[in-house]
This record gives structure tokens, sequence and C-alpha cells, in this order.
């Protein structure tokens, strides 16, 4: 066997608790990482659906979908694909690649075993990042094949809206990396026509660890709710930025307390289709604790925005990336987020236009292919809510005499 | 009505047709993309709402059944 050699920068990791995904890293070597991880179990539908229903394991690729409605969801008939989502089109997002970069097996032991209970036959892993994409080309050649089952590595498009499942599905069907008008949903209509099951990278790592450990010890930790761990990537005004594996339920605090923190004015949860809110130490990372704040998840991006930047600056500059992250299909999107960006530049130059913004976040919400202006507009609307104080500085003195630091990146983090 | 009126983004030009046919329940937005009034829509005549359907020339509205509640 020849040695594959990592040459991916390696994304600093970190964790809060007893780490599961990020427990045995670089190990790219087949036998070294079974070795670590022990044998991977085989399972039938009804053997998966068993497992699911006594650890439910929600999507992690940011709606938070449970696994086991996606499996039962398959439209009976031709052999089903199942899609490795790796296209992380977020620019702070670095879990997916972090995980395919230094825990491939993992992530492709989930996918086999979901392929094999669900009688799928292909499995394509779908990567923005072309030199990702080599790595995992030279893993999969080191990997014992499994007979009748064909993988296969797929370069797509890196940009925010390709990582949108149905966008996804017409990128690998030769399409463009958009989402369609049409609902359609890939568990019926997929990859060549085929049902399919897109999941995010994480979801089949984590499936990797439930089928090995069993639903009781992957319980152990995490909530009553949502069991287990979950990776974060944590970045913005801090002294270790990187992705961190955390038990679900895990308190804000000790997560600023483990990658240093600096004193925050703000935190932003769920990346830029999320939301900004107060940095509480107490606030609960889970979906349940985030929702009680109107929260999500989403793929578990959190910034610190630290005291010393202008945050009116930072959501400016965000926003014009969404509206330049717009697929440009739909006409509410096209013109509106645009609009919306306007909105927010003259309210950081103090004229008064706060409720013609929130007018216009209003106006883009529901009306888009996709779920982009919905989430762009949320992020905008929180951000709005939060910085109360910051608008009537920039009301009253034009600016807040700090500077935009770009804590909220807009060009891909390079670790 | 036991059916909704959806209109594919991706295929709207907002050339306002059907805000014209039904005034009273779909407005326009600055842009001149269609705004539903969803309330208003549902009491609107069947036929009145399939004749905006049927003059959209970027066939980008469509009347979708809505699954009766159980």
């Amino acid at each position: 066997m020849t040695a594959v050699l990592n040459s991916q920068r390696l994304v600093p990791v970190g964790y809060v608790g007893t780490p599961r995904l990020l427990r045995a890293l670089d190990l790219l070597d087949p036998a070294e990482h079974l070795a670590a991880h022990g044998p991977l179990p085989v399972l039938d539908r009804a053997g998966l659906l068993g497992l699911l229903g006594a650890a439910p394991l929600a999507g992690r690729g940011g709606a938070g979908f449970p696994l086991a409605a996606k499996v039962r969801g398959l439209r009976a008939g031709p052999a089903p694909v199942v899609v490795v989502n790796g296209a992380e089109g977020e620019p702070v997002s670095a879990k997916d690649r972090a995980l395919l970069g230094r825990a491939p097996h993992l992530v492709l032991d989930g996918a086999q075993l979901l392929a094999g209970a669900v009688g799928a036959r292909s499995i394509l892993v779908a990567v923005g990042d072309p030199a990702l994409a080599g790595l995992l080309e030279r893993v999969l050649a080191g990997r014992p094949r499994v007979s009748k089952l064909d993988v296969e590595v797929r370069e797509v498009p890196d940009r925010f809206v390709t990582g949108e499942a149905r966008a996804l599905v017409s990128a690998l069907n030769g399409g463009a990396a958009l989402p369609p008008g049409r609902r359609v949903l890939p568990t019926e209509h997929g990859v060549g026509g085929r049902p399919t099951l897109v999941c995010n990278t994480e979801t089949l790592a984590q499936l990797a660890v439930l089928a090995r450990i069993g639903p009781a010890a992957f319980a152990a930790t995490g909530t009553r709710g949502e069991p287990g761990t979950t990776l974060l990537t944590v970045t913005g005004a801090v002294a270790n930025p990187g992705v961190l594996e955390v038990p679900l339920g895990t308190r804000l605090g000790d997560v600023a307390a483990a990658v240093g923190a600096q004193p925050s004015q703000a935190v932003v949860i769920g990346g830029y289709h999320g939301m900004w809110l107060r940095p509480a130490p107490k606030l609960e990372l889970s979906r349940a604790g985030l929702a009680r704040d109107g929260g999500t998840l989403g793929a578990g991006v959190v910034i610190f925005v630290g005291e010393r930047t202008c945050p009116l600056g930072e959501l400016t500059r965000v926003a014009g990336w969404l509206a330049g992250e717009s697929a440009r299909q739909c006409g509410p999107c096209t013109f509106g987020l645009p609009a919306l960006a306007g909105e927010l530049r003259r309210l950081a130059g103090g004229t008064p236009v706060k409720r013609n913004a929130l007018r216009m976040a209003d106006l883009v919400t529901g009306r888009g292919a996709c779920a982009h202006p919905d989430g762009a507009a949320r992020f905008i609307r929180s951000a709005l809510g939060q910085l109360t104080e910051e608008l009537q500085l920039h009301q009253a003195y034009g600016s807040c005499r700090r500077s935009d630091l770009g804590q909220l990146a807009t060009t891909r983090t390079v670790w | 009505m036991a059916a909704r009126l959806q209109i594919d983004w991706t295929r709207c030009d907002g050339h306002g047709l059907c805000a014209a046919l039904l005034p009273d329940s779909i407005g326009r937005d600055d842009w001149g993309y269609p705004v539903l009034d969803e309330r208003r829509l549902a009491g609107e005549p069947v036929a009145a709402v399939k004749r905006a359907v049927a003059c959209c020339p970027a066939l980008a509205l469509r009347l979708e059944r809505v699954p009766a509640r159980t």
C-alpha cells in the first residue's frame, strides 16, 4: 500500500469534552483508521431505522432535517444514490473540509453504511475545493472496494448556493449549480432521476460513530432531544479560530473560553443565514436552545463580533456579499438584496432608513426558488434588532469611530 | 378554493398581468414582481385565478392542489 500524503492545509481543530469525530485525525491509511475506530458494522434498512429511532440524528448541513425521515422519504423502485454534500459554500465554515481533509474514512464509512442499508450502488462525494477533491481521490484509491458499490469524487462550483441540496443535484446531473424553480425532492428524483439521499459530510461521520458505539453510548453526551456532539467553526475576535467538536447543548461561555474569545458586542450563530444574538455565556448551543432566542444552529458557524470593530460596517459588507451570492434567478432576490444592502450603507452613513430596510427584508422573504433571500433577510433583521445603540451612534455622528475589522469574513478563510 | 397559486420565481419576469387581472389580491413590489395576498386570493373565483395562470407570458404561475386537512 502506498502512503497517501496529506498536502492539504490542516484546519486547526479542538474540542470541549470528549471528541468522537475528531478523535483520531490524519489517518489516511484505511487500516490505521480501522484500528483506531474499530470495524464498520453492516446494517439493513430496518437496522438503520432502528438505530436512528433510538438516537435521532438531525442533518448537520443547516436545516436539521432528521436522517430517518429522509431515508423513509426515498421513492421505492430504482436503486438510490448517496451524495456526500461537502460543497461547503459558507465562506467561514470549515467543518466539512476539516472532516473530509482530516478524517475522510469516517465520512466514507458513514456513506458506505447508508448506501448498504438503502441498497444504493453509487456514492458521489461532492466538494468545491479542487485540492480537497485531489486528496479524496487518493484516499479512495487506497480504500478497499465494496462489491457493487461505486464511489466517485465530483468537483462542483465553490459558491454559496451550490450546497443547497437541489442545486447540488442539478450540478451533479450536468446542469447549473442552481436550485430549480419547481419543488422537486431529491429523495424522489435526484441524481440521474434516481431517488437520492443528499447528506452533509458531518451527518455521515456522525452515523459512522453511532453505528459503531450504539445509541446508548451515543446519547451519553448532548441533550435529551439532541444526543451526541456537533462540529462548530468558531472565528471572529478569538485567539484560536478553528473547528471545535462540542457536546450538543454546550454553553456559549465554554466555547468562548476554548477559543480565547475577546469581549464581544454580539455573536453570529448559524453563519450568514443565521442570527446575531447577545453573547450571553449561558446561551445553549443546540437547535432547541437557540430556537428559544429565535436563532438557529445552522451548519454550526459561531463568530464573535469583538468590541473594537464597527458592527454596522461588518453587517453592511456581509449584506453586499449576500447580494452578490444571489444566483440571479429570481427577481425579488436579484433586485431586493442589493437594494437592502444599499439601505444598510445609508444607515451606516447616518441616514435613518431602518424602517425601509426592514420593509425590504420582509419583501424578499419567501419569494425565491431557494432559501437564500429568506436567510439573508433573517440575518440582517436580527442584526438590526441587536444594534440599536450602534444605529443611534451612526445617526448622531455619521459613524461610531471604529472601522470594519473584517471579523465577519466574506472571503474563504485560509487556515 | 382548495388550490393555491404558486409562482415559479425563476420564470417570473414581473410583467404584471396577474396583478392587472386580480387587482384586489395581487399587488406589485418596488420592482414590479407580484406580491400575493393569500387570504384575499382564497376568496377569488377559481375561474378568475385560472385565467391569470393562463395569461402569464412567462408561464410562471401554477395552481397547486392543497391536500385536504385531516
